[in-house]
This record gives C-alpha cells, structure tokens and sequence, in this order.
C-alpha cells in the first residue's frame, strides 16, 4: 500500500515541454495540479486526466498520469466513461472556457446531474489563445476581438452561476496568483466525493486584456472566507457568483454539506443485485427461446 | 401440402395487429416452422395504419418474399395504405372485413383478380363471441390457422399465456373466438386450398429481431460498456442492454447526446472495456468526429448503424442501404475502418461478434451496417452453436513491453500492446493530435506519415478474409448478382428461381464492405459476363464503391432504388431473365446450368 508521503509533486510532472507562452496562467495552474495530487497521494497510474482541445487541454501530456487530449468539447463524456468503466480511478477533466462552455457546453450541465466523482477544471482566460485571440463564450460584452472588431454584442457566460443552477455539488473559483491557494482548492475538489467544478481565473498573457494579468488580478481578488462566506448556502453561493466578470472571488462558493452517493454508486449496486441472473455467455442466445 | 407460405394483415392502431402477428409467430417458431415478420406502421405515435406480413416455411426463410399467399384486410383504406409492401397477385387469397360492404368481385384492387376473395364478418363475430371489438384479431388467427391448419395448439397455448392473467372469463371469450375463426374456415371452403404441410422437425426454433440479437452478441463478446442516444429504428439495442448488462457486469449510459455517447465508449474504451454504440444515420453523423479520434487514438469500439431513409430526418421507420458512402468515407483525414454488414436476423450474431473481434484485434472503430428490415424485422430461425465463435481480446502489453512503454510502437504488424488506467508502468498520452509512438503530440511530416502507414498497415490482413463473403452458384457461372444486407437474401433466393429455370447464375454476398477486398471480387468477376449490384440505395452505393476499387465486369450494373421501396425476389428474377435473354440475342453463352 502506498503511502500518502510516498509522492512528492514532481513525480507527476512529465518531461514534454509546455506549448504555452511565457508567462501563462496554465503554468500555474499545472503546478497547483502536481501539488494537489501529491497531496492526495494516489500513484500517477491509478489516474486519469482528460481534456479537450485549446491551450489549456494540452495539460494531460504534461502529467504522468494516463492522459486523454481528446477533441474539442467532449472531455467530459470520454472522462464519464473511462469512470464508469473503472470507478476506482481518480479522474481529472480539464479545458478552457469555449471547451467547456461554448462547443462541449451541452455536456456540463448532465455531467452535472449524473454527479459522478469527477473534478472538472476550467481555465478560464475569455478569449480563445490557441487560434489566436478570437471572442469566447466568457468574454465581456463590448470586448473587441479579431471575430469582434466593434466589441462583442453578447453577454458572458457565467461559468459559476452555470455550474450552481444545474445543481453542482462543489463550486469554486481560483487563481494561479494565489498557487498556495488553488492547489488545496483542487485537493478539495478531488477528494469531494462527486462531481466538482473549479474555475481558474488563468490569463492569457499573449491575447488577454491587460487588466486580466495576474499582478492586477492579484488586486481584484477577494477570498469568500475572508468575507465569511458560508458555503453551504447554495442561494448565498449564486449570489456570490453574480459578481463573475466584475470581482474575483476566490475560494469555495459551494459545497454541499452532504454529499450524495455518486453515479457510480448505484451502478456498482445494480451490477450486484442484477450479477445472479447471469447465464453462462454462451447460453445468452436462450433468452431467444419462445416461450414454451 | 404447402411448404411456404406468405401472409399480410392490414389494420387500424387497435385491431391488435401487430400483437396478432407476434402471437402467430411465437407459436409457429415453438412448433418448430421457420418464418420471418416484418412489421409496418403509419407515422403516427399511437393508432393509424398498422400492418405485418408474415412469411412461414418448413425450411429457412431468407427474405420477406414477394406476393402474398392469404392477405387479411380489416379495413380497406389502411390495408391499401401499405401497397407494395403487402401485394396482392392472382395467387393470392384475400380475407377481408365483411362490414366493409364491399363486394367479393369488386375488391378495391386495380388490375387484380386474387385467387378467392372471402367477406368474414369478423367484427360481428368478435362482438358476440369475444365480447369486444378487441377480439378481431383472435378471430384473423382462428381463420388461418383453420384455412391452413397451422399450429392451432402452439396458439391457443400462447392465447392462454396471453390472456390467463386477465381472468378466466378473458381467456375463455378468446378461446372462443379462436375457435370461431377455425370453424368459419372450415365451413367455407376455398376450392382446391393446400393446408400447410407440418415442420421438418418438432423443435422449437429461436425468435428474436435484430437488434435484441445486435445486443445479446454484443455480451456474448464480452461488452461491458454501451453509451448511446434514443434513435429509430436501433433504440432497441440500447433497450435489450439496458435490461441485460447489468448481470455482466457492464453498464449502459443513455447519453445527453449521439455525441456524449460515442464519446462515453471511447473512453470506456480506452479504460479497458469491450465497448459498442448505437445508432443510425443521424447519429452515425453526429458522431463521425469520435471515430476519427477512435482510429488515431487506436482504441478499440463497434458503431452500429440501423440504416433508415436518409438525408436528414428522411424516413426514420423504413429500411434503405444509403449509409454505405457515410460509412466508408466520412472522416477527415487518412483513415480506413472496417464496415461489416449482417444480412439477416440470425447472421447478426456472428458479424457482430466479429465486430467485436475485429476492434478488438486492430485496435480500431468497426462499424456494423445494419439496416430497419434486419433490426426490426423478427426470424425464427435454427439454433446457432455459439462455441464455434472465437472471441478476441486487445494486446496488452507484457512485463518486457513496459520497460519502457512506448504505446503507439510500430510492429509489424502495425498493431501496439495496449495498456489501460490502473495498469502499472502502462501511462501514456492518448490523443488525437498526431503524435509519435511514445504518444507525443508533433507535427512533423515524417512521423505522421509513418503513423499513417502504421495504422493503415493494421487491417492489410482484412483483404485475406475471404471467410466474410458469402458465394453462390455455380463458380463459372457468366451471370452475377451482387447483393449486402437485408437484400442478400432477397437476391439469393432469386438465384434460386433462377437455378430452378436452367440460368446459371451465381452471388456474391460482402459482409466485408469496407475496406474492399480487392482480390476476392476480382476472382469472383473473373468468370462474369453481366450482372446486376442489387441494393436499396438511389445512387447504388456499393456498385460505386466496387468500381472505385476493382475493374468491374462492363456487363455489371447496379440495380438500385430508394428505401422504402421494398424489393422481391421475382423482380430480380424477371431482370436476370432480361440479362439471359440478351445473351441470347446477341448469340453469346446462355450459360445453362448442368
């Protein structure tokens, strides 16, 4: 049995060199990810780490771990399956904001209700890098692009209020300013025994306002303990996530007081009551039989 | 005595069409007969026009048939509703709703003379004996089983399991109204009418569709996974699965979307697990994104397409075979993946299993081309000894292959060891970016080219099975049919006929569709003059997919139509007449058989 103290965060950081910018939020966050899971412990082979595409989706291949860089926007389904078909695995699903929220938002708010115990990261930077600067679904209104010449005529989505009103069971907000801080959100989100959400405010250095970089976001942060937030108040917690695109409040908005069983709960229990019935396989076609 | 026997019932939603048509074949497959029903609806959710026919043999039934020996019309304007789908020739004898007022000379048939025409009043009958309105269809099966003395204890015996839970009182109103039907019969002879001679053997045959049957292959060959989303005409294999996984361990997640469902199985997949989908052609589309992921991430996983009437919404509820262009080529990229085709109820089993085998195999999407008539129609058809399929699991990689792992290593074979989450020593970086053997995204020319190559080289020995080409015929024969799916069975008992007339005529049956085994076509042509790619497509699908890839016979032509336009086995017949014919004419080789 392996030991929690038996993993140190770089054994889970692997040898590909980032993509990323100098100076991306993502390095941050990636840092936080490796602490996180040295502080939960699990050996990098009994996790799996599942993301999309954009910049932020290439984070699985700079982890150890069983990496899945799928195709844009369906993280979240590969990710419920591969939980499904082993629910003893630890299971990170990471993207940007248009992977989550704009070509994969379908899928989010059923991951939401299905509730397995996934831990979902978005990196959050209102505009999309990869392609080089165009409108995503979290940028402000009036924000001008190279797809938005004379300023966006839509509203943002708002990533909080969309994972709390589809019922999510752990919401939080950080940020790659305070790594301290984003690294035991992301422990707590792992070890919450269901579906968990955290946004990461992570800027984008290259093709973000100047206002987003981390030494103003530093400014504009404002920790919900700090302010006594009680997080077992989901409607204290909507509240709180109506200030998404003005303030930046960091810490945990939600996390319900007690957790349902997860998903895979009742798959394993039905497997269980249902495994009696079984045939042997290669009687399965006398089910076929009529009814003598 | 008849040995088969073609039997088409029309109706309104309540007169219990559909269940008469079940009740008719379970008690024929317990007696040990042959048969095939395939049922028709209006478009509507609930009532309007419904319709079954049923074809009874003492030998296996290939395909639905042609015209209709016994046709049963409880109301005119619903049975004509279904026109060539249940034909009425001058064989045929026609039953019909005597409150209809309409005269046994003056049947609403353009053209058509039938056999005998018989005004039962069956609402009548089912009123006073049954009780109720509801027991019309009771009445139909004491009819036929009474002009054709068929299986008349199997169906009472189904009557009671029917109606015994519904009170005594139930079940004695339709036993009597059974025997109502039976009596009719027998007190108004119809000259010179065969009875139906009994089964070969008195044992009872197996009676599913092909969807159940896509299902129960699919756990037979170890799936433990299935995501999918709602759509006709497969929704019944997610049905059947939901109902049974369980026991094996597996799971079913009905998914929010086609998407989120091929996905789920790609990454079940990639945990380890047998894994299959769903779908038709809507979905087939929706998903095509995933399967290009599934082949450059090289994981293993079955599609299913039940084929419906396309483009778009098309006509969900009728059979046709134009998803083969879709199946073979819509992908972005580089990419070949297996399509296999079952051509009926009871051959599902095995092309599923090989589905399973396949992906499993080469670590690759397979998708299995099944169509609304095979998925939905049911057989009852002889037992099929399961021990005779293999069952093949992925290469996992060993103590040597993980020291280090290089997933994607290029073998000879072109095939990779493949690990799983939870397997020590076994981490990799699934993608579908291009990516090196260690699975290292790139984009390097070279190494992508390489990967092509590596994962193309994979199904090479796809081009050997000729084990997935069904022949018949004499091998030198100079007349050809070509035929897949549902269709296979129409074209090979036109084949017969054919035979039966002296034509020498032989067939082709591709389960393999794609990639195209070049070799097996070119020795199957060698000897062929002219013939005919029968399919229910409007472009003919896989007569342009063959010519894309092997010099087809000049005298080869695609006999294709749209779905929904049923074809029978006469008409190919009366077209390879016409090809014999020209032969004939132009003085070359009949080619007479024996």
């Amino acid at each position: 049995m392996t030991t929690i103290e038996a993993y140190q965060a770089k054994d889970y950081k692997s040898d590909l060199k980032p993509i990323w910018c100098p100076g991306c939020g993502d390095f941050g966050v990636v840092q936080a990810i490796y602490r996180a899971l040295a502080n939960v412990g699990r050996p990098p082979h009994e996790i799996a780490f599942v993301s999309g595409i954009g910049c932020s989706s290439r984070i699985p291949g700079y982890t150890t771990v069983y990496g899945f860089n799928s195709v844009h926007g369906r993280a979240l389904p590969i990710a419920q399956g591969i939980k499904l078909a082993n629910p003893e695995l630890l299971v990170l699903v990471a993207g940007g904001d248009g992977d989550g929220f704009s070509i994969g938002g379908g899928h989010v708010a059923h991951a939401i209700r299905r509730n397995m115990d996934l831990t979902y990261i978005i990196m959050d930077n209102q505009i999309y890098g990869l392609t080089k600067g165009q409108l995503s679904p979290t940028s402000p209104r009036g924000l001008k692009t190279v797809t938005s010449g004379y300023g966006s005529m839509e509203d943002p989505v708002n990533p909080l209020l969309y994972v709390l009103g589809y019922g999510g069971r752990f919401v939080a907000q950080g940020s790659p300013a305070d790594m301290a801080g984003l690294a035991q959100m992301i422990e707590e989100a792992i070890r919450f025994p269901g579906f968990a959400f955290v946004n990461v405010q992570s800027p984008c250095v290259t093709y973000g306002q100047p206002d987003q970089q981390l030494k103003f976001q530093k400014q504009r942060m404002v920790s919900l303990d700090s302010l006594g937030h009680d997080a077992g108040d989901r409607l204290k917690a909507m509240e709180m996530a109506q200030a998404y695109g003005d303030k930046i409040y960091t810490g945990v908005f939600y996390r319900e007081p007690t957790p349902a069983p997860a998903y895979e709960y009742y798959v394993r229990d039905r497997q269980q009551v249902l495994a009696g019935e079984a045939v042997d396989r290669s009687r399965i076609l006398d089910g076929f039989a009529p009814p003598a | 005595m008849l040995t088969d026997l073609s039997i088409g019932m029309a109706g309104s939603g309540g007169d219990g069409i559909v269940s008469a048509g079940d009740s008719l074949m379970t008690a024929l497959a317990i007696e040990g007969y042959f048969a095939m029903l395939t049922k028709s609806f209006g478009p509507q959710i609930r009532g309007g026009e419904s319709s079954f026919r049923l074809r009874v043999a003492t030998t296996p039934v290939r395909c639905p048939g042609g015209a209709l020996d016994v046709a049963v019309a409880l109301n005119w304007d619903d049975f004509l509703k279904f026109g060539a789908e249940l034909p009425v020739t001058d064989r045929t004898v026609v039953l019909y709703e005597a409150a209809s007022k309409v005269a046994p000379d003056a049947l609403p048939l353009k053209g058509v003379t039938p056999r005998a025409a018989v005004a039962v009043p069956i609402e009548q009958m089912a009123r006073e004996i049954a009780g109720t309105e509801k027991g019309k269809n009771t009445i139909v099966l004491g009819l036929v089983a009474g002009y054709f003395g068929l299986a008349q204890a199997a169906i009472l015996a189904g009557l009671k399991k029917r109606f015994g839970k519904k009170g005594e009182d139930v079940l004695v109103r339709n036993e009597r109204a059974f025997q109502a039907g039976v009596e009719y019969a027998q007190a108004h002879p119809i000259p010179s009418l065969e009875p139906m001679a009994p089964p070969a053997a008195r044992t009872p045959r197996l009676l599913t569709d092909g969807n159940d049957m896509t299902g129960a292959a699919a756990i037979f060959a170890g799936c433990t996974f299935f995501g999918g989303y709602p759509i006709t005409p497969s929704t019944e294999i997610m049905q059947y699965l939901t109902r049974e996984i369980w026991k094996y361990g597996g799971t079913v997640l009905q998914c929010e979307d086609e998407i989120a469902g091929i996905g789920a199985c790609v990454g079940a997949s990639f945990a380890g697990k047998k894994v299959m989908t769903a779908t038709s052609g809507p979905g087939m589309s929706l998903k095509t994104e995933i399967l290009g992921l599934a082949s450059i991430a090289e994981l293993p996983l079955v599609a299913v397409n039940v084929q419906r009437g396309g483009p778009s919404t098309g006509i969900p509820t009728k059979s046709e075979q134009s998803d083969l262009f879709q199946a073979a080529f819509s992908a972005h990229g580089d990419v070949v993946r297996p399509v296999l085709a079952p051509t009926s109820v009871a051959d599902t089993f095995g092309t599923v299993v090989e589905a399973f085998n396949m992906a499993e195999q080469y670590q690759t999407p397979v998708i299995v081309l099944s169509d609304q008539e095979i998925g939905q129609r049911k057989e009852a058809f002889e037992r099929i000894d399961t021990s005779k399929f293999q069952l093949v699991d992925r290469l996992r990689p060993g103590d040597a292959d993980l020291e280090p792992y290089i997933r994607f290593r290029d073998t000879e074979t072109g095939v990779s060891p493949l690990s799983h989450p939870g397997m020590e020593r076994g981490n990799y970086l699934a993608s579908g970016i291009e990516h090196n053997e260690h699975g290292a995204p790139t984009a390097n020319g070279a190494v992508h080219a390489r990967m092509n190559e590596k994962r193309l080289r994979k199904l090479d020995p796809l081009a050997l099975r000729r084990d997935l080409f069904e022949t018949y015929g004499p091998a030198d024969a100079p007349i050809a049919l070509v035929a897949w799916g549902s269709l296979a069975g129409v074209v090979v008992e036109a084949r017969d006929m054919a035979d039966a007339e002296g034509l020498a005529v032989k067939v082709l049956v591709p389960k393999l569709l794609y990639p195209v085994a070049e070799e097996v076509y070119r020795e199957f042509f060698a000897s062929v003059r002219a013939g005919l790619v029968v399919e229910q497509s409007h472009q003919g699908q896989l007569y342009r997919v063959l010519r894309m890839f092997v010099d087809v016979p000049r005298g080869l032509k695609p006999f294709a139509r749209s779905g929904s336009n049923p074809f029978s086995p006469d008409e190919v017949l009366a077209r390879v007449r016409e090809i014999a014919g020209q032969f004939r004419a132009d003085r070359e080789p009949v080619g007479q058989a024996g």
